[in-house]
């Protein structure tokens, strides 16, 4: 895919203000950056069309009722790993998922509602999928710093 | 930790902000047939309560960030804490959390060159008194990915609380 779009100095700085206020209005990013308001809608709309920009609500795991956040490495053996990662992608519990280099194969995070639905996850639902030879968690137990601002962003659907 | 008791109405207004936070309370209070006023007021309890944020997310090589590595750190256990925070405190970390597994220490970043990521890991991380060993593993293709639900912390809260 040819990517040729780009941004200035302006654009980031606009970016920069909707990051910590994703809210404010275009009049106060202009005021804050000494712009007119039409500038900053401009701006804001050309990034958006192009699937480069998003301003959107984050809500918190607990906000969907998840409390246990934990960390799985995955070693495979005698599958591809970008299938069983595929397959594992498709539990709800299963919030991210990544093929990753070195000593395991994917990286994933997981999470629960509490830890008593920790057996069910590991025993019957993960232990189904071919190909899985190991699973290495790690639980969170404090989180400090949760700031994933950059992601694939979809195109945005007509709805 | 605050047990979210969320209903419907909270549900339709993270979703629809989940979408585009631009949006107005009165498009928003027309759409869900309710008051500007509920609209204005449910918002601000579910940012104070932790529950929402506001934010912009960008794709992958807007800025010079286009890779994700997963970096695990033994650490002291005595001070885990102080480390883990002094590792957060890091510009370039985007996430980082205490955990218990083969690491105490797992931290996120984006990073665009290699040479940047040895510089974070073995100049940075690794010169972190407490610091014992840093294992790096980087994210070569993403399968999977939600940026619309997070841990709001404590420090987004703080940066949140304008207006």
């Amino acid at each position: 895919m040819s990517d040729d779009f780009s941004v200035d100095d302006v654009d980031l700085a606009i970016v920069e203000q909707l990051r910590s206020n994703g809210r404010a209005t275009n009049q106060q990013i202009a005021n804050n950056l000494g712009l007119t308001a039409a500038t900053v809608s401009t701006r804001i709309r050309r990034m958006e069309d192009a699937d480069k920009l998003r301003v959107v609500a984050v809500s918190d795991f607990s906000a969907h009722g998840y409390n246990v956040l934990m960390e799985l490495a995955i070693e495979v053996d005698g599958r591809p790993a970008s299938e069983v990662a595929a397959e594992l992608a498709e539990f709800p519990e299963v919030f991210a998922a990544h093929l990753v280099t070195g000593r395991y194969d994917i990286d994933m995070l997981v999470v629960l509602r509490d830890f008593s639905d920790l057996p069910t996850l590991l025993l019957d639902k993960f232990s189904k999928v071919r190909g899985i030879r190991s699973m290495m968690p790690a639980i969170a137990v404090d989180v400090l710093k949760y700031k994933f601002d950059v992601a694939p962003l979809e195109a945005r659907s007509p709805q | 930790m605050i047990a979210a008791q969320l209903d419907d109405l909270d549900r339709q207004l993270i979703e629809v902000l989940a979408r585009d936070a631009r949006v107005s309370n009165r498009k928003i209070a027309g759409d869900l047939g309710v008051t500007e006023g509920t609209v204005r007021g449910r918002i601000k309890r579910l940012q104070q309560d932790g529950l929402i944020a506001f934010t912009a997310i960008t794709s992958f090589g807007l800025s010079n960030t286009s890779k994700m590595a997963f970096i695990g750190i033994q650490a002291n256990v005595e001070n885990v804490r102080d480390v883990a925070a002094r590792i957060a405190d890091i510009p370039q970390i985007n996430a980082l959390m205490i955990t218990m597994g083969r690491f105490n220490i797992l931290a996120f970043c984006l990073f665009d060159t290699l040479e940047a990521l040895i510089e974070l890991t073995s100049d940075q991380i690794l010169a972190i008194p407490g610091v014992h060993h840093v294992e790096t593993s980087i994210a070569v293709k993403t399968m999977k990915y939600n940026a619309r639900v997070v841990r709001i912390t404590e420090r987004d809260k703080s940066i949140d609380d304008g207006d």
